[in-house]
């Protein structure tokens, strides 16, 4: 199925297009005790800044996996002179392509909601190692947000469903997450840095549109509408 | 690095350019001259009420094109950066 919003960060090719951006993953990051022969997966990796990050700050063993094909191109082309350090592979987190039990460390920024929720969650929990964790920075809905809120919403990202903190730990406890953290972040959403960008030529004017139609809705609405970022262990 | 050079190394990029009289301008860079850079405002990023971007007509320093965009002279910038957005 495709996602205009997604085509959008694609074909624009923005490195960080999260909330918080690039900044808050590596202030995220940096906490995190990733030792080198651990493996981690960059689940929505994009255009892979954050997978390269990873490989350069703790050397450690990185899979990087977007279901979108331009991004996947662009993730190649940004380790395509150090291609040891990440492995880039095509793939969609609903139906991971990976053994029960391969990874210690799992990020996803800002992917689950773009996907079933219930299903990616139960994949993420299948391929994590039982003594691994996950961190996750998601939309979150603040507030009880109206029902036309809540379609203008999903139809302008494409998603199904706007949860909530409490939503979220659910569904997280339902995939089999027993212990689950929030990490003290801003939840309101924070600019991203647009300093890492890759864009295609010639980018349909839809897409331009749709960028509009999307600061518009973030200028209007970014009270009602947050994020969360979860770190979660079995 | 000069406001040229600066104008060169974010071409094709959206940028938010503030003037010395204040100004603030979004744009993507469509154009770069010696005198003037070219940005097409009111698409891409842009739209954050940083600025009114209007047609250039009647500012000083501005210049009007066909598919460019609008023109800000050189010596009117006091700077250039990529803007920051909200994704999610």
């Amino acid at each position: 199925m495709s996602n205009a919003y997604l085509d959008l960060l694609a074909y624009f090719g923005i490195g960080g297009a999260h909330p918080g951006g690039f900044n808050l993953t590596q202030t995220i990051l940096e906490d995190e005790n990733i030792q080198l022969s651990e493996s981690v997966l960059d689940v929505g990796c994009g255009t892979g800044q954050t997978s390269a990050f990873l490989a350069k700050r703790f050397n450690c063993q990185v899979t990087a996996i977007d279901k979108h094909p331009i991004m996947i191109e662009k993730a190649v082309e940004r380790f395509k002179n150090n291609p040891a350090s990440v492995k880039v592979v095509e793939g969609d987190a609903e139906c991971l392509n990976f053994e029960d039990d391969s990874f210690d460390f799992i990020i996803a920024e800002s992917v689950i909601v773009f996907t079933d929720i219930e299903k990616t969650l139960h994949e993420l929990a299948r391929v994590m190692k039982s003594n691994g964790r996950i961190i996750l920075l998601e939309m979150t809905a603040e507030k009880n947000l109206s029902k036309e809120l809540q379609r203008t919403v999903c139809n302008l990202y494409g998603i199904k469903e706007i949860l909530s903190e409490e939503e979220w730990r659910v569904k997280l406890q339902q995939a089999g997450f027993t212990r689950i953290e929030i990490i003290d972040t801003p939840s309101e959403l924070s600019p991203s840095e647009v300093d890492d960008i890759n864009q295609s030529d010639n980018i349909k004017k839809e897409l331009f549109d749709l960028l509009e139609e999307h600061n518009e809705l973030i200028t209007h609405y970014r009270h009602f509408i947050g994020y969360r970022a979860f770190k979660c262990y079995f | 690095m000069s406001i040229y050079n600066q104008c060169c190394n974010h071409h094709g990029k959206i940028v938010r350019i503030t003037c010395h009289d204040g100004r603030v301008h979004v744009g993507r860079i469509t154009r770069v001259e010696r005198d003037m850079v070219w940005i097409q405002p009111n698409r891409g990023l842009g739209g954050f009420g940083l600025g009114f971007f209007g047609d250039g007509f009647g500012f000083g320093g501005f210049r009007t094109g066909f598919g460019t965009g609008f023109g800000i002279a050189l010596g009117a910038i006091a700077g250039i950066a990529l803007v920051s957005a909200f994704f999610w």
